[in-house]
């Protein structure tokens, strides 16, 4: 595991954003915020995430659309989608998407974060 | 009673008082005797002539045909002076023998208004007077009554030369010219009905019938007096002439009869016109409808124009109801109280007018007709508005529906996920620490996480996130997911449709389910959604024990006001035994 992976959480809320950098700065991340959809693909452009906590509801444009963007640029980050809402309420829309995976915001821990950081290795070896 | 009620019964009486007169004279009076078929010809065709012109007044008060009619019955009965054994009314009732004629043929060239048409018209029923009675003036110069009926007749006080070659000579003299008169009548009757239009040209159709009739009985007549075989002078012939073949006049007050009747089916056929008409037709079919009723097919429903002065027909031809053309009269059409001048008028044949009561019924039908169509059209568009409105106010509560979900989603649940885990973080680092501590946040973020799940479930009862996500395939596969009920899903529509419509397809399948796990726990669903063309078909069906009602619950109530609010209909079929099944069927453009 590579020490201090940057990730990059995507959120309009910026009580979740505080909360998500001080759990996972606790657990052996770099954190970088972006608050919209546009401000997440400009900053991922610039500190190459390796892994982006994205969450579903933007105000400019959707997580699935900054999804998309994201898996067109050239590093091609681990993308978590993250929602209050479950996966359910998604339909199809998280499998069909290039995202790795979706975790409901109130079961963020940095495991379950190096979890999919692993997977997304295996997957894709570099 | 009006003037012209008080005059048709006077009238009455005296025709009565003259034929009674007329039945005792015949009867008791000594004189040359009177065949029993000519008393009763005599009688009847007298009568029913008096009959029909106090009828005809009745009927047409301001109309001269029931003056015509009753001069007509008169002149008929008038030459029954002749029968009396007195000098003076024997001549004057052989003088008056024939004028009748001249009255029929006046009522015929007056048919059916009561006016004669032209000044020729004028002239040849002035000729028939005149030749009528000339005739008999200057052949009775000529007649000596005791050579016909023996020295029993009074006497003829005209007569100057009793020598029967004068006579004879007039006699030559009257066929030509009396055929000639009849002739021309006749003709002129067919010319009137070639030109009639309209109510009138069906007017003249039964006198079409009857005038041959009556000039042809004129004919033999006429030729029958002047010849020199003197037909009339045998008892057969005579009674054949004068007793048997003078019914025929019958046929004159069967005139009246017949117009009656034509009127009377109009009326009725004007009834069965405004009856048969579709619901909401245009005027123009009540146009037609009427034109067939009253057989005038130049008839014109005229409306006044919304932006302008003018009038325009059914077909948009400008109609000026204080002008109209020759031949032509206006009605109004009754319309709504105090609406002065009328909406819409009736633009006939002249004819008409002389029927009111027809004219009256075809425009108050018209009228009614035509209010009919408005209010139809009215009670449509305040339908539509209402439908319209409907369609608004679910979408609106659809909307604010949405929009609560979105609130909670990003308001409370977000709190409640960050503090979830903030108390999730807390515990972690007193973990070692204060175990007491640790206990209770553990227990914290337990509640917390309770509540998260609770507040997405309320959520999405509230509306479901992923039917504005996704549309309808996905949120019905989140649906049955979700669903205790064991659910197959049949091809269902990729595509995106209008909000209202994907909501309502989403609660019909929502409620189909919820009362499946209601009301048939352990029972299986299939849900199946087709698109036809311009429509969605849901459908939902279960194995359950069936006997659902439509009206029972407010649940399916509830379903079917809002299926309809889309114009959408929802059936039911749940007979007992036999599972329920769910149909909606919305339009979809």
């Amino acid at each position: 595991m590579a020490p201090f992976p940057a990730v990059l959480v995507v959120d309009d809320h910026d009580g979740f954003r505080a909360f998500a950098r001080t759990m996972l700065e606790a657990a052996g991340f770099t954190v970088t915020e972006a608050a919209s959809g546009a401000e997440a693909a400009a900053t991922a452009r610039i500190i190459r995430p390796q892994l982006v906590l994205l969450d579903i509801q933007l105000p400019d444009f959707d997580g699935f659309e900054v999804a998309r963007r994201l898996a067109a640029g050239v590093q091609r980050p681990v993308i978590v989608l993250t929602s209050t809402r479950e996966a359910s309420d998604y339909g199809g829309l998280i499998t069909s998407s290039p995202a790795a995976g979706f975790l409901p915001k109130d079961e963020l821990t940095g495991a379950a974060l190096h979890g999919f950081l692993a997977a997304g290795r295996a997957e894709r070896p570099a | 009673m009006s003037r012209r009620r008080r005059a048709a019964l006077i009238v009455a009486a005296l025709a009565a008082l003259a034929a009674v007169t007329g039945q005792i004279v015949v009867t008791y009076v000594p004189g040359p005797p009177q065949p029993l078929i000519g008393t009763i010809s005599q009688s009847l065709v007298g009568l029913s002539f008096l009959a029909a012109g106090i009828a005809a007044w009745l009927r047409w008060p301001a109309s001269r045909l029931g003056l015509l009619f009753t001069i007509a019955g008169y002149l008929w009965l008038l030459p029954n002076l002749g029968h009396l054994p007195y000098a003076l009314p024997f001549t004057i009732g052989n003088l008056v023998a024939s004028v009748y004629g001249a009255a029929l043929a006046h009522l015929a060239l007056a048919w059916p208004t009561g006016r004669l048409r032209s000044r020729f018209e004028v002239g040849v029923v002035a000729a028939e007077y005149a030749w009528t009675i000339g005739q008999s003036f200057v052949s009775m110069f000529f007649w000596n009554p005791h050579t016909n009926c023996g020295p029993g007749c009074p006497a003829n006080l005209l007569m100057i030369d009793g020598s029967r070659s004068a006579e004879n000579v007039l006699g030559v003299i009257s066929i030509p010219v009396g055929l000639a008169l009849t002739v021309t009548v006749l003709a002129l009757i067919v010319r009137h009905w070639q030109t009639a239009q309209g109510w009138t040209r069906r007017a003249m159709v039964p006198l079409l019938w009857i005038a041959p009739a009556i000039c042809a009985l004129s004919a033999v007549q006429t030729v029958a007096e002047n010849t020199s075989l003197r037909l009339f002078a045998g008892a057969t012939a005579g009674n054949i002439l004068y007793g048997y073949l003078p019914l025929i006049l019958l046929a004159g007050p069967a005139l009246f009869v017949a117009s009656t009747l034509l009127a009377r089916t109009a009326r009725g056929a004007v009834g069965t016109a405004i009856v048969d008409l579709e619901p909401g037709a245009p005027p123009g079919q009540l146009r037609d409808a009427l034109a067939r009723a009253l057989g005038d097919s130049t008839l014109q429903l005229a409306f006044r124009q919304p932006d302008g002065p003018g009038y325009a027909d059914t077909t948009g031809r400008p109609v000026d109801p204080a002008r109209p053309e020759p031949g032509r009269i206006v009605t109004p059409l009754p319309g709504p109280a105090g609406a002065a001048p009328a909406e819409a008028v009736l633009v006939h044949e002249e004819g008409l007018e002389h029927e009111p009561q027809l004219i009256r019924l075809t425009a108050a039908a018209a009228g009614l007709a035509l209010e009919h169509a408005r209010l139809q059209a009215e009670v449509q568009a305040q339908l539509e508005q209402v439908r319209a409105s409907r369609a608004r106010i679910v979408e609106a509560g659809d909307e604010a529906r949405r929009r609560i979900e979105r609130d909670l989603h990003d308001g409370a649940q977000q709190r409640l996920v960050t503090l979830s885990l903030a108390l999730g973080m807390a515990r972690s680092q007193v973990a070692g620490s204060d175990p007491g501590l640790a206990a209770l946040l553990e227990g914290a973020t337990k509640e917390a996480r309770e509540a998260i799940a609770e507040l997405r479930e309320l959520a999405r009862g509230i509306h479901p996130a992923v039917l504005t996500e996704t549309g309808l395939a996905g949120a019905v596969q989140a649906l049955v997911e979700r669903s205790p009920v064991l659910t197959t899903v049949g091809a269902v529509p990729a595509g995106r449709y209008p909000a209202p419509i994907e909501a309502t397809a989403y609660f019909v399948v929502c409620e189909a389910l919820a009362n499946v796990a209601k009301h048939a726990p352990g029972a299986t669903a299939q849900v199946a959604i087709r698109q036809p063309a311009g429509r969605i078909v849901v459908e939902i069906t279960d194995d359950g024990p069936g006997g659902a009602r439509p009206g029972a619950g407010s649940g399916l109530r509830g379903l079917a006001d809002r299926v309809a609010s889309v114009g959408g209909t929802l059936r039911v079929e749940s007979a007992v035994g036999s599972g329920t099944r769910l149909q909606a069927e919305i339009p979809c453009p």
